[in-house]
């Protein structure tokens, strides 16, 4: 295998593969469950440590891609497995490493099957920073499928009541969507593959991300064929992030899958869909997502509105909570599709932020369920006089999530709006996104002011516990980093701030559509 | 001093530390040991308790002392150094910058502190009158069963409170004007096992959100727009680069088409931050938070809802008041709102039960008079009130909080009457505040009051000078009646026993009474010191003092003489008509016009009917119907049509996933297929 870096190995195959590695080993340990949980959560912060020189080494003055590695797979069609990160990558894959271990330890006692739960979630993280780093379309689709499988059993096996309808759901939308961007894939492989084969290029490239970027403008593409083929990519994003109106699959699967699922199915898999589009919408078809940045920052605007009405409407805490994602998910749309760099910026930062807030909020929405079997808002109330630890860390939470200014959402919302409102989007949809805002508290608060305040049903919640040393410990590394972020930023945007003022300017400097073919 | 400011937010940053680390250690201590009783004041007379209970309070109260004490050292140093420099530019302020906050892109904003003429004296009304509401507060909650987190929480809003005036950008403004929002949000939802303390804190923040929603859209605006001399957008949120009058100019020259009219950016920008004010300094139509707000404890009805946090929309105003100059619609407008509070807020007073109600109504008057005040251009006048007010409002509050505490917790004044008696400390000094609110010569209030309404009338706002008068004298009418409802004639409700406080909640009264009465002074006619103090701050040549009507100052004076003499007639001659639970003997008087006082002039539920009822109906509508049966229908029916097309070929078993994998595997075919015949 090929690699440019200074370990001496090739540390992001290392990174990617580690957790497939003690999915393996985990497979031994059938039965012993005290063990494999132990195993599972050690191997998963190995894991993480593995990525901390990626973080330590990341060139922050460079734009491009770092950390290559590369073999040829199939060359016949110029599939490669390739790898490389840049400074957008880079912050997803340190979120889905330091998010893995805190699903894991909140997963401690799950009952059933336990070693086959964490040898998924261990599988599922392989196939999330697969996608994150794979820059070959063909190895990213492969990996972006891959993620589809233990998420399924995930929900499947240990879900709720409803799991069948919500598995075949998520499955079946999700699936479906990415059939488009296969097609799309294959459409650019084959044809960058005969343009390399045509000009004396090397074929073996010819899924390779840079490569495509270089050759696309010279396929002589229409306009037409460019905007279907930015639709297939979108469609199978747009369904993953969830964009408005392709969101239904999400509270269904949130609410059905386990707490660990929905952690890391909140924190990254959601990504997947964004980071998705400004790897290959934005970075592919330039044109085309600076035409249509417009409608589709109207679709994000609708979800942020529309998620957020959605949230306040619901009882079950869970669902609310995932409601809530939608909203939060279309600022980070919005901020990709304002296609400047503090736009840009603050799109990748906020997906960390979310990653961060939502995760914790269904990390403790799962602490209490645990205890009570409910997610029924009614059930609870007054909790702050016999839970006060687990109310102050659901208070935080929330309060991050809200955007308060200190925290971490705050930062990434105030960027997102502040590069839409210097784009051509103009003010009046960041006027609509900043009433998402306002939204935000009501929807919020409610969930919080129903959980911790209001008389204390004594029968039902009288002899609740606080959260245990375990639980606080999963907790607290989210906080410390949400208040990193909140009131010390520029160490988080300095090492994407070279990639997405390159990909701004790339953006800007694209050749417009051509009219016809 | 400036190398050591940091340490004024943190001294009470460290209180917040401190006390979270004790409280937390309390807690895991008292999972072992049984439950206390269920309501704030439940347990009297356990000594030891309350000794170990006023700890927290100390602690808190020695930082906001300490953070005063430095404070008041900046003040001295920045006094010695000259107003002006050799170029005549103002000479005394620091600017420091500690850390990158943001920065992304061409967007960069720092963590630091601006200290000029106008922090410095927040900061010192922030930590002084704090410093005496903290000591208060100790003798105030000695019976609550959470005196430690009260205290993280106020130590807490001091952090936020000096975060709002020290900070050097809008950023910095912003995160204060948020963090005094979470601070008033968990103190008015303090004792969250009630019913109404959750709902109305929940409400402040909401309501509070809405006008953050225009200091939001006001920061994005004045990014992109503002430009440098060179006309290069300046993108900057920096005070000191953003307002330098070079570059706020630009935004005169930039225009937005809103509604069908034309706005400069300038004008649009003031408009939301207008709208920021209205929130956080509770004008119409965002007032309605603040009587809510009153649930919480009263030392917080006292510094946050009366003496500082609310005071931060006059603040921001006059921080930002090269922008607004540039539009002088909006300044109109806000000059108009700004009496039309007054007014408004001032006869709703008069139709209040509640003793921290009528107090709340008198607080949204006041601020409309400051609103009012600083939207005609006066912003000495404006602070000068804002200054005033902060100590005779605060000294109201504690007043008001002192008779709750010994008339067993209760709050309506129909039950109260002749506590002058039980408790004549108390009432001293809270005649001393009602007089100086009241406007009554010589107290601090007639002057800065008088400083108000004389620039009105000096400078063409004779509408707006009349309205402040009559406002002034239903202030009167409306304290002359609790000062009688309360204090004078006999004890309605006997069954309570009624006593004086401690010391401890008696001696910050005594000092508050004390500034009630000289707080004048700061800004006398004829001496001008605050107006000479801020002259080179609101970047005025020199400083143009409002001049003083005799006349004028003796109308109001008499008008407000005649109207508090009627109040405390009316109500002594109608003592016994007064029952709890029964209307005001105004009502006969008054009618259906004084139901509507009572009704607060139905903002609440005109709100209610025209925004609360709607959402929910909404939502419930998109959760039931739209999400689930029309975009989940689509979708749903989507799913139907493949899984009966796939059983109709029955090359395989049926079955969603199958099927799914079957139309991929015929996807793949068919583009593979297409590119490889072409």
């Amino acid at each position: 295998m090929n690699f440019t870096n200074d370990f001496g190995f090739p540390i992001l195959s290392v990174v990617v593969l580690l957790p497939s590695v003690g999915a393996l080993i985990l497979a031994a340990l059938r039965g012993k469950r005290d063990l494999a949980r132990l195993f599972a959560l050690g191997w998963s912060v190995l894991v993480f440590a593995a990525s901390i020189p990626l973080l330590v080494s990341f060139n922050r003055a460079s734009a491009d891609m770092q950390f290559h590695e590369f073999v040829n797979w199939i060359p016949a069609w110029g599939v490669q497995y390739r790898l490389a990160l840049d400074g957008i990558s880079l912050w997803l894959v340190m979120l889905t490493t330091f998010m893995t271990p805190l699903a894991i330890w909140s997963a401690w006692n799950v009952e059933e099957n336990l070693p086959a739960f964490m040898m998924l979630i261990l599988l599922q993280e392989t196939g999330m920073l697969g996608v994150f780093v794979a820059q070959d379309l063909f190895l990213f689709y492969v990996f972006w499928e891959f993620t589809l499988i233990p998420m399924y059993f995930l929900i499947g096996m240990w879900g709720g009541k409803r799991r069948r309808y919500a598995t075949i759901k998520f499955f079946l939308y999700t699936f479906a969507a990415s059939v488009f961007m296969l097609v799309g894939i294959i459409v650019l492989g084959l044809l960058n593959y005969r343009y390399l084969s045509t000009n004396g290029g090397n074929t073996n490239e010819a899924f390779n991300l840079q490569s495509l970027m270089l050759n696309l403008p010279n396929f002589g593409l229409s306009a037409l064929s460019l905007k279907l083929l930015f639709l297939a990519f979108f469609v199978a994003f747009a369904v993953k992030v969830p964009l408005w109106p392709v969101h239904t699959w999400l509270p269904d699967a949130h609410v059905e899958a386990p707490t660990a699922g929905s952690v890391i199915l909140a924190a990254v898999l959601l990504k997947m869909g964004a980071y998705g589009m400004i790897r290959f919408n934005v970075q592919l078809f330039p044109q085309v997502a600076s035409e249509w940045a417009r409608p589709i920052a109207v679709l994000a605007v609708i979800g942020i509105i529309y998620g957020a009405v959605l949230a306040f409407a619901q009882t079950d805490i869970k669902k609310l909570v995932a409601y809530s994602s939608v909203s939060h998910m279309g600022f980070i749309v919005l901020g990709i599709f304002a296609l400047n760099p503090v736009g840009l910026g603050g799109s990748v930062l906020q997906m960390v932020n979310h990653g961060l807030s939502t995760g914790a909020l269904f990390l403790l929405v799962g602490m209490i369920y645990e205890r009570k079997h409910t997610r029924e808002l009614a059930a609870y109330g007054g909790l702050w006089r016999v839970v006060p630890i687990f109310v102050f860390f659901l208070l935080f939470a929330t309060m991050s999530s809200v955007g308060l200014p200190g925290l971490n959402g705050f930062v990434g919302e105030f960027t997102v709006m502040l590069g839409a409102f210097n784009s051509k989007l103009g003010w009046t949809i960041t006027a609509v996104a900043a009433v998402g805002v306002i939204l935000a508290a009501v929807y919020l608060l409610k969930m919080f002011q129903g959980v911790a305040s209001g008389p204390l049903n004594e029968r039902l919640n009288g002899d609740l516990l606080d959260l245990t040393r375990r639980e606080v410990a999963i907790l607290l590394p989210i906080f410390a980093v949400s208040l990193l972020i909140g009131l010390y930023s520029p160490y988080f945007f300095r090492a994407m701030e070279p990639s997405v003022q390159a990909l701004s300017a790339f953006v800007s400097n694209a050749a417009p559509l051509l009219a016809g073919r | 001093m400036q190398d050591f400011i940091w340490l004024v937010p943190l001294l009470p940053l460290l209180g917040v530390i401190i006390n979270t680390i004790r409280g937390t250690l309390a807690v895991r201590q008292r999972h072992t040991a049984a439950h206390v009783g269920d309501h704030g004041h439940a347990d009297h007379g356990h000594h030891d308790h309350h000794n170990a209970a006023r700890i927290p309070g100390w602690i808190a109260s020695a930082m906001v002392i300490g953070a005063f004490v430095l404070t008041l050292a900046t003040f001295f140093s920045l006094l010695g150094q000259p107003a002006r420099t050799a170029a005549g530019e103002n000479g005394r302020f620091f600017d420091v910058t500690y850390w990158s906050w943001m920065a992304v892109g061409n967007f960069s904003v720092p963590f630091g502190f601006l200290i000029d003429q106008l922090s410095i004296v927040m900061m010192l009304l922030v930590t002084g009158v704090g410093s005496l509401i903290h000591i208060y507060a100790i003798g105030y909650m000695s019976h609550d069963q959470r005196p430690t987190r009260f205290f993280v929480y106020l130590n807490l809003f001091i952090v936020a409170m000096l975060m709002l005036v020290m900070g050097n950008n809008f950023l910095m403004l912003f995160l204060g004007w948020e963090g005094v929002g979470l601070c008033s949000f968990l103190l008015i939802g303090f004792w969250f096992e009630q019913r109404d303390p959750p709902w109305a804190s929940t409400k402040a923040f909401v309501v509070n959100r809405i006008g953050d929603f225009g200091l939001l859209m006001a920061m994005f605006a004045i990014w992109t727009l503002t430009r440098d001399v060179q006309g290069n957008p300046l993108h900057s949120l920096m005070f000191r680069e953003v307002l330098a009058e070079q570059h706020v100019q630009t935004l005169q020259f930039t225009q937005t088409a809103f509604l069908g009219s034309q706005y400069t950016a300038a004008g649009a920008i003031a408009l939301m931050l207008l709208l920021g004010v209205t929130g956080k300094s509770a004008q119409i139509p965002l007032f309605v938070w603040l009587p809510d707000a009153m649930a919480g404890p009263t030392p917080v009805s006292a510094l946050i809802h009366a003496a500082t946090m609310v005071t931060a929309g006059v603040y921001l105003i006059i921080r930002t008041h090269a922008i607004f100059q540039l539009s002088p619609s909006v300044m109109n407008f806000a000059a108009g709102l700004g009496a039309a509070t007054a007014f408004v807020a001032a006869t709703i007073a008069i139709g209040q039960y509640d003793i921290k109600k009528v107090l709340a109504f008198s607080t949204v008057s006041q601020l409309g008079y400051m609103v009012a005040a600083v939207a005609m251009g006066g912003y000495v006048a404006g602070l000068f009130h804002l200054l005033t007010h902060g100590i005779f409002k605060a000294l109201l509050f504690l007043g008001s909080g002192a008779v709750i505490h010994g008339f067993g917790d209760e709050q309506d004044m129909r039950k109260m009457g002749g506590l002058k008696s039980k408790m004549p400390r108390t009432f001293w000094t809270y005649l001393i505040g009602t007089l100086a609110l009241a406007g009554i010569f010589p107290l601090a209030g007639f002057w800065s009051k008088d400083e108000i309404i004389g620039y009105a009338y000096d400078n063409d706002h004779r509408l707006l000078a009349v309205v402040l008068i009559i406002s002034s004298m239903l202030t009167a009418f409306y304290m002359a009646r609790q000062v009688t409802m309360v204090f004078l004639g006999e004890q309605r409700d006997t069954s309570i026993h009624a006593h004086e406080s401690a010391p401890i909640m008696i001696w910050p009264l005594i000092l508050l009474a004390i500034g009630a009465v000289v707080a004048g002074l700061i800004n006398l006619p004829g001496l001008h010191s605050l107006e000479t103090w801020l002259a080179p701050v609101l970047n005025e040549p020199v400083a143009e003092p409002a001049e003083f009507h005799l006349g004028l100052a003796g109308l109001t004076l008499v008008l407000a003489l005649a109207s508090g003499w009627l109040g405390y007639y009316y109500y002594s001659r109608n003592a016994r008509r007064i029952k709890a639970n029964e209307r005001d003997p105004l009502y006969r008087w008054g009618g259906d016009f004084y139901t509507i006082l009572e009704d607060k002039w139905g903002f609440d539920s005109a709100y209610d009917l025209a925004i609360v009822k709607p959402y929910k109906a909404i939502a419930g509508f998109a959760n039931r119907i739209f999400d689930a049966r029309i975009i989940d229908g689509i979708v749903n029916g989507a799913g139907w049509v493949v899984n009966q097309a796939s059983r109709g070929l029955r090359v395989l078993q049926s079955g969603y996933v199958r099927s799914y994998a079957l139309m991929f595997l015929i996807g793949v075919i068919a583009v593979l297929g297409y590119f490889v015949l072409r």
